[in-house]
């Protein structure tokens, strides 16, 4: 949730400097990942800078990933706001989650594993195809750094 | 020595009329008509298309005065194959590179009109200087190399995989000059095709004041919320599902009760959870897009394809402030001349910047009339005239 913690005067605003302060906010904040959402990486997916930036984009599409892979199953707190009837439509709502909890949990559990493993694929992929990606850049820069022509001479 | 330019000819693929919005299409309109004003003769020529997606021959062929102007129109040509030319575009679009008869054929089955050519072949003489645009059609190009010593482009080029291609840098070498609307848009000209700097003239387009009233179209929706708004063409290319996708996270991830305003033309899929939330008014008049500037919180511009950004200047002569993508180097840079809008570049940004103008109506207000005193100053049509007629007397002869 964006909590804004700027105070911008009303005479002579510089928008650059604005836009610099926000920037500023923004990686504060990222430190402390508050952007690690999967709602953001959504929304990120068709951002033109994401692509002139995937490698970046991917690690953060992984964060977000990770955070959001496990569905939370436990129990929580039913509450109802409706101060007419609250107290029966909160009992309402027990006896309906007593009932559903049996199969849901069941459910969200098979959900739970499928993710995980899909985690794991996606983030062994990335690792592999990563460290793969690096030694071709090593040997080519070794390539660019010493031509084979002026070897052999 | 550049000889007179009393007879004008503009080429435009659609003639802005009604609900034919677009604005290179009316930025060519609207030049038109402030030379016809000055006193030149200005023979408008277009086809019979109305709309962008299926360019179907729509509006009777033949010549009518449309105001100040002769405007004739042609009919698009029958029979392209809209299979290779989406094949090609596709290819181009995804960064292949294509060879020089792959690139002609895909201009030959983009927008064409063998009428409209033949007119300016057959009245050659008449016509003092052809001014054509945009830069991204088959017809622009085909045209400007009749008669290329008298051709000004106004090219509205934008920094897309398009913009690369080998035969469109030809055509940009080979007119006469080219009138850009902005420098950003210049200077990319001049980076992507070499043009010598005595051959580029920048003018842009003339906007008229006006005041709005900020309160009327909240009023007449029953909005009973702040609002962005954003008006234009919505489709891929103009970021429209950027747009609803951070609006979407807005709300859910601050909780705030916002409503985002549409106007314009296109479809676009809207997602399940900004149902009631998005309010599409469509195609609408001046008057109501105006109003419904006036009382936004900031007018968001997502694309980064812009050679001008109209719809911004409008949105600071309504006393709103921008809110675009930094991606897009014309917005951003009509921001930070003004100091009247803000720009991002990811969804962090986005969110703290939208915050922090719904949270403090004074740097809405500074912003606002920043931006407003810009185009007052920057986009007088006095100012546009001076720079047209520049252009006119400088590039390309008769």
């Amino acid at each position: 949730m964006s909590t804004t913690p700027l105070e911008i005067g009303a005479d002579g605003v510089d928008v650059q400097q604005v836009v610099a302060e926000i920037r500023k906010t923004v990686e504060a904040k990222r430190e402390q990942g508050a952007y690690h959402d999967a709602r953001i990486a959504v929304a990120e997916r068709r951002n033109l800078m994401n692509v002139k930036d995937d490698e970046a984009f991917i690690d953060f599409f992984l964060e977000c990933l990770r955070d959001a892979v496990f569905v939370d199953i436990n129990d929580f707190e039913i509450r109802e706001r409706r101060p007419i009837l609250g107290g029966a439509l909160k009992t309402f709502k027990k006896v309906i989650w007593g009932l559903l909890k049996f199969y849901t949990y069941r459910l969200w559990s098979q959900q739970n594993e499928i993710n995980g493993l899909l985690m794991t694929a996606v983030e062994s992929v990335d690792d592999k195809y990563g460290k793969r990606v690096a030694a071709l850049e090593r040997e080519l820069a070794a390539l660019r750094a010493n031509p084979p022509s002026d070897r052999e001479s | 020595m550049a000889g007179p330019a009393n007879h004008l000819a503009f080429v435009c693929p659609r003639f802005a009329e009604g609900v034919t919005v677009g604005g290179a299409e009316r930025l060519l309109r609207n030049l038109a008509d402030r030379a016809a004003c000055a006193g030149r003769r200005v023979s408008f020529l277009s086809t019979c298309a109305r709309d962008h997606f299926t360019w179907r021959n729509e509006l009777a062929p033949g010549t009518r005065r449309v105001g100040s102007l002769e405007v004739t129109f042609f009919p698009v040509d029958e029979g392209r194959d809209v299979e290779t030319f989406l094949r090609l575009q596709d290819a181009i679009s995804r960064g292949r590179p294509l060879s020089r008869s792959d690139q002609e054929s895909w201009l030959r089955n983009s927008v064409n009109s063998t009428a409209l050519c033949e007119h300016l072949r057959t009245h050659a003489a008449e016509y003092d200087r052809i001014i054509a645009g945009p830069y991204l059609f088959g017809l622009t190009y085909f045209a400007s190399q009749i008669l290329p010593h008298k051709t000004l482009l106004v090219p509205c080029l934008h920094d897309e995989p398009f913009a690369y291609q080998s035969v469109l840098g030809e055509m940009f070498r080979v007119v006469a000059g080219c009138m850009f609307n902005s420098e950003p848009e210049r200077d990319l000209a001049r980076r992507l095709h070499g043009i010598e700097p005595a051959r580029c003239a920048v003018v842009g387009m003339g906007l008229d004041p006006f005041e709005a009233d900020a309160e009327a179209f909240a009023l007449r929706h029953a909005l009973g919320a702040p609002y962005i708004v954003y008006c234009g063409r919505r489709e891929p290319l103009k970021g429209t599902p950027l747009l609803l996708d951070y609006f979407a996270a807005f709300r859910a991830r601050t909780g705030r009760e916002l409503k985002l305003v549409l106007t314009g033309s296109g479809q676009f899929e809207l997602p399940p959870d900004l149902e009631g939330h998005v309010l599409d008014v469509g195609v609408v008049s001046e008057q109501e897009k105006q109003q419904a500037m006036a009382g936004a919180v900031c007018f968001c511009h997502p694309s980064v394809n812009e050679s001008f950004g109209i719809v911004i200047l409008e949105s600071w002569l309504a006393r709103t402030p921008a809110l675009v993508h930094g991606c897009g180097e014309v917005l951003r840079w009509q921001c930070g001349r003004s100091n009247g809008g803000l720009w991002f570049r990811n969804y962090p940004e986005f969110e703290e910047e939208l915050a922090l103008l719904l949270d403090n109506d004074a740097l809405c207000d500074q912003l606002a009339t920043a931006g407003r005193a810009y185009v007052l100053r920057e986009y007088a049509w006095d100012a546009i005239d001076r720079k047209m007629s520049d252009a006119l007397a400088r590039l390309g002869r008769a």
